[in-house]
């Protein structure tokens, strides 16, 4: 009986270490898909404090040979006027390395500069790692896709 | 007394703790550092695909200059096809979060690919996994300056 209790036991303290390693890719991956959601969300918004909470404190974004922090994409988010880019996500694609994943898509990033709308598409891959309170945004990086 | 002792020794093990964890974080970063200033470039520069497979995660994906996507097997293809490639990088950082690193550098590729010059400057943004006890690339992104 003990050693079914101590079997039992140590399934509890295992499962979810099999679980976060082999949970269905598809709740991982559609997790990961309401963040960047939440995050094109929340810069449409002007929203810093949802990105905040998405964003890891060592967060870095790559984006045109610029290095840019999370303190300095949340100031230019704060700068921006609400509305001012348009981004419209294209699919992606989560890839699922345990505790990390890695996102990859399009996107177009629509902006009215004077009286002209001007649409770019880019390209991007951005890496997610689960820490103590979930999901966090640790890189983004994203290139201007040639015509 | 013995609540003293028990502080002492509590700081003591605190303390090999936390420098123990500063080691290998150090280690970690000295890795990484090596395989993409060394293991990596030489890859490239020497056309080495048996080093570019085992640096690669078989699942890997690298976003070129121009926004294309590619495969594993099609950046193997681009560097076999090259005539000649010369990958530069400078000013690299290495953050880690438990077994996953981000690094973040400049970079500037200069070649000859189907005859044609090829170049290219901008920063990079790569992410390694330790699977196992061993660093795999498992993405890049590189950049272009505007």
């Amino acid at each position: 009986m003990k050693a079914i209790i101590r079997w039992l036991g140590l399934l509890c303290v295992i499962a979810p270490q099999i679980c976060g390693q082999q949970q269905p890719e598809t709740g991982t991956a559609a997790a990961i898909r309401a963040l960047e959601h939440e995050w094109t969300v929340g810069q449409s918004r002007n929203d810093n404090r949802a990105l905040d909470l998405i964003f890891d404190s060592a967060l870095v974004y790559v984006e045109y040979g610029k290095l840019v922090s999370k303190g300095d994409y949340l100031s230019r988010i704060k700068r921006e006027p609400s509305g001012m880019d348009q981004i419209v996500p294209e699919p992606m694609t989560v890839q699922v390395f345990g505790t990390t994943a890695i996102v990859t898509g399009t996107y177009v990033e629509k902006q009215l500069l004077g009286r002209r709308h001007e649409a770019m598409r880019w390209r991007f891959i951005d890496t997610w790692v689960y820490k103590k309170n979930g999901w966090v945004l640790v890189a983004a990086g994203s290139a201007p896709v040639a015509n | 007394m013995w609540n003293a002792a028990w502080l002492v020794l509590f700081v003591f093990f605190g303390t090999q703790a936390a420098t123990a964890q500063e080691m290998s974080d150090s280690e970690a970063r000295s890795k990484i550092v090596a395989l993409e200033q060394v293991a990596k470039l030489q890859a490239w520069e020497n056309q080495d695909l048996k080093m570019l497979d085992e640096l690669l995660d078989a699942n890997f994906f690298y976003v070129d200059p121009s926004g294309k996507l590619q495969t594993k097997g099609q950046l193997m293809a681009f560097v076999q096809m090259a005539n000649s490639l010369q990958f530069l990088t400078d000013a690299m950082v290495v953050r880690l979060h438990n077994d996953t690193a981000i690094v973040t550098g400049l970079y500037q590729i200069k070649g000859v690919v189907r005859g044609r010059p090829y170049v290219s400057r901008g920063r990079f943004v790569d992410t390694w996994l330790r699977q196992e006890g061993r660093w795999v690339e498992i993405a890049s992104l590189a950049t272009p300056e505007r």
